[in-house]
């Protein structure tokens, strides 16, 4: 190959590709705003919300961003909208031990934040963040009444037993031993701000009483 | 100094230099903030940003010194202009340190991040082009007259080099690419698919292009060797570079919202990105090992050789490994991400820029013999670190998407326990790294001043 001939190559191989990119392109943005929900003047405003407090430095959302802190694609979906907004507002307040800051957010901002974090969690990502498929393998040993109940109703998006789940609330391994009183966890998984001032646990008053005991009965066997 | 303009070429390298060194010292911090996130007054996202920001300007500063130097040489001419040159010097000098006290204002005060104009007065809040509206027009003013000087000194004298027309096609298409980042999107998805024009065609279109150039011309003032050969190749690698690279940028669009034939289009050519990399290491070798006669500069023919061999690790391999969408599902924005985007900053780029200095600043300060030991310490120990940091790093994402991605264990668990050590061996290797960063600011001041020992 000459040089020139290979000078023709470059400009006319890449002028060619740059075409199929821009074709790409345009049918890409055809296809986009039906791959999501309606973007509403609030989840507009979330979003600039979102830019405002720079919370990309920290997170990824749609797996982009920084590595610090985790993503932010499907955040409504692991934990109530109730939670996120008193958190939002006052990360430390809520969790002691949390490395997110405050930055003085308002309760608009804060409502605004979640519808737009609602709509990212309703975009078509091609099934991305997937399950874990180990996690499904490893669960299959046999549970008390109490301990599925505290599975089906995802406890563990907030509470850790033996470093399994998350830390948005108090680690709950040695909870038998911290509160032995098993009236007091009814009353508290109830309605959690009516025993514990401000608290952030959302309640769980769809349980019926048979429901609440069991779960209460397995908390306080935690030792 | 044989030609005034180089003081400008100069002026650029010890800023980058400089810039290099902050770029290192605010990485450290982040790196200490994985283990104590309030160890500094700013929060992680500020320091982040410093560190990412600073790493994008001094590379782009050492890209212009290298051109100015380029150009000048090629054409056997001052620049155009001088003053005007010494103007863009100092006019991004001042621009970017009026952006820096922007994001320390906004890191303590994250309220004075107010609206003006429909954007952002202190920062923009997205990732690499943080910089806000006003800053953008100032660096597109920048680079336009910096562009303006460079292709008015080509015209002057009429010699159309194949170096300085891939060289300034490259800083073209780099300063064309910056546009689709500088406009508002009510969609996360739009925003982020925009986003991505300016950070993967950057990084794996335009300056890859301007590696290919530098290569050939260092391979060229180093060795003597033919430039109709050292043109040839030159095409070869940017077309493949531009062949795989431009639709590669579908590996960035399989998760965020985009359709399903991204996952083909990215998947296939991206891939294939490795390849034009590869050529680029047997270009250096075959040149070097084709060439007789003694080498007078040997750590800038070091330095070159050590850039085409780290470009290919670190964008070729440490990109390919989590290319495919089936990979990619599982690692997408972990810290493997990190991993790879660390040892393709400092092999394609760092390295480019050091090699630059290393090949044409003896010409700047007139020297022929110069100490070249202190180079080499600087390279061993940025290299040897950078290594050992990926290495970690690699074993942090590794982890991480065992844990996190496979088995489903909480992100913060994982981070806060399992990971631990991996953070505590990036920061030593980070403060290993910096001593080699300080070695090459003092070195670029000092090199050739004194008589060689
Ligand atoms: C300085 C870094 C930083 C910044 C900036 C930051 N966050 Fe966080 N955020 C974190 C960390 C770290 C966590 C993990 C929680 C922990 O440490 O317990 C977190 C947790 C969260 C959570 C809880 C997620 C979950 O699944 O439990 C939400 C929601 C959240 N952040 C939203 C935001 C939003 C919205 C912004 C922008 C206004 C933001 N963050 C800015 C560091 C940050
Ligand atoms: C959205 C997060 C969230 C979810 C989901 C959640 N909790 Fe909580 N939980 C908290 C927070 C925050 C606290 C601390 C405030 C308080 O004590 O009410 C807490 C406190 C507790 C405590 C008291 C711990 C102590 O040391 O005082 C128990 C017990 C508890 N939760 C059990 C549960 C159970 C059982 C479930 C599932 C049915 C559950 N939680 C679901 C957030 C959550
Ligand atoms: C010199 C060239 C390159 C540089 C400087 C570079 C740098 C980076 C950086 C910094 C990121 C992270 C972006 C972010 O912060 O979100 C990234 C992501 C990525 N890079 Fe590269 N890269 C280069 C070349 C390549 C090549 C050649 C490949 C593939 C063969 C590749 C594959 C990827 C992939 C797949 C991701 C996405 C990772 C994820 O899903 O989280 N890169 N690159
Ligand atoms: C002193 C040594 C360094 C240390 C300790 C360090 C540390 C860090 C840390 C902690 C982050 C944040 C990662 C995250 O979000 O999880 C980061 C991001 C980044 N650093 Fe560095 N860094 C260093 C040197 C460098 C160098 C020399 C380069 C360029 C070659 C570089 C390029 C980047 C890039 C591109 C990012 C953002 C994208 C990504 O996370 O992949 N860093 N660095
Ligand atoms: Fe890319």
């Amino acid at each position: 190959m000459t040089t020139t001939s290979a000078k023709n190559l470059f400009i006319y191989g890449s002028l060619l590709c740059f075409v199929v990119l821009v074709i790409l392109t345009i049918d890409t943005m055809g296809k986009l705003d039906q791959r999501a929900p309606v973007i509403t003047e609030k989840v507009d405003a979330g979003k600039k919300v979102w830019h405002k407090y720079d919370c990309i430095g920290c997170h990824t959302i749609l797996g982009n961003g920084s590595y610090f802190a985790p993503d932010m694609t499907k955040a409504t979906e692991r934990k109530p909208k109730g939670y996120l907004k008193k958190f939002l507002i006052d990360p430390r307040a809520i969790n002691p031990g949390t490395a997110m800051p405050s930055f003085g957010m308002s309760e608009q901002e804060a409502d605004d934040l979640i519808a737009f974090l609602d709509w990212t969690s309703k975009v078509d990502t091609n099934g991305w963040p997937p399950k874990p498929i180990l996690a499904a393998a490893a669960g299959t040993r046999t549970a008390s009444m109490g301990q599925m109940l505290f599975q089906k109703h995802d406890c563990s998006a907030c509470h850790q037993i033996q470093g399994i789940g998350g830390t948005a609330g108090p680690d709950l391994t040695y909870i038998g031993n911290e509160r032995p009183d098993v009236e007091w966890h009814i009353r508290h998984l109830k309605a959690p701000d009516a025993v514990v001032p401000d608290s952030a646990m959302p309640g769980f008053n769809d349980l019926s009483e048979e429901e609440l005991r069991q779960l209460a009965e397995y908390l306080i066997t935690l030792k | 100094m044989k030609y005034q303009s180089h003081q400008i070429a100069l002026n650029f390298y010890t800023a980058s230099v400089l810039l290099f060194l902050v770029q290192a010292l605010v990485g450290i911090i982040a790196a200490f903030q994985f283990i104590w996130p309030d160890f500094f007054i700013l929060n992680f996202n500020t320091i982040r940003t410093l560190h990412i920001n600073a790493l994008v300007v001094w590379l782009l500063m050492g890209m212009m010194g290298a051109t100015y130097y380029v150009v000048t040489e090629e054409s056997e001419t001052e620049l155009w202009s001088i003053p005007l040159g010494h103007l863009q010097f100092w006019a991004t000098v001042i621009a970017v340190s009026a952006v820096v006290v922007g994001y320390i204002i906004m890191g303590l005060n994250p309220q004075a991040n107010i609206e003006v104009f429909g954007t952002r007065l202190l920062n923009e809040g997205r990732e690499y082009i943080e910089a806000p509206r006003w800053a953008d027009i100032l660096i597109v003013v920048s680079v336009l007259l910096f562009l303006l000087n460079c292709f008015m000194t080509i015209l002057k004298t009429k010699k159309f080099t194949a170096v300085q027309g891939v060289l300034l096609g490259g800083l073209t298409f780099l300063a064309l690419m910056y546009i689709p980042g500088m406009f508002y999107t009510k969609s996360m998805v739009k925003d982020q698919f925009w986003w991505w024009w300016v950070v993967h065609l950057w990084v794996e279109g335009s300056w890859e292009l301007i590696a290919a150039a530098l290569l050939a011309f260092m391979l060229h003032k180093l060795l003597g060797t033919d430039v109709k050969v050292l043109a040839k190749w030159m095409y070869i690698e940017v077309g493949l570079v531009l062949f795989t690279g431009i639709l590669g940028l579908g590996h960035h669009y399989y998760w965020i919202g985009t359709p399903e034939y991204w996952l083909w289009v990215g998947g296939i050519f991206s891939s294939l990105e490795p390849i034009p990399l590869l050529l680029m290491v047997w270009d250096a070798f075959r040149t070097t090992r084709e060439t007789r006669g003694v080498v007078e500069n040997k750590i800038g023919l070091y330095l070159t050789v050590a850039h085409a061999i780290f470009n290919f690790v670190g964008a070729g391999l440490w990109g390919v490994i989590h290319t495919l969408p089936q990979v990619n599902k599982w690692t997408h924005g972990t810290q493997l991400t990190t991993a790879h985007g660390h040892l393709a900053f400092y092999g394609a780029y760092v390295l480019l820029i050091v090699a630059m200095i290393y090949v044409t600043l003896p010409s700047i300060r007139g020297v022929k013999e110069f100490n070249q030991s202190r180079g080499f310490q600087s390279f061993w120990w940025m290299t040897i670190s950078m290594i050992f940091i990926v290495i970690t790093i690699t074993g942090a994402g590794m982890v991480q998407t065992y844990l996190e991605r496979l088995l489903g264990l909480d992100y913060v668990t994982v981070k806060a326990s399992y990971n631990l050590w991996f953070w505590i061996f990036r920061a030593i290797f980070g403060v290993t790294f910096i001593v080699g960063v300080w070695m090459l600011v003092k070195d670029v001041l000092i090199l050739g001043r004194k008589p060689a020992a």
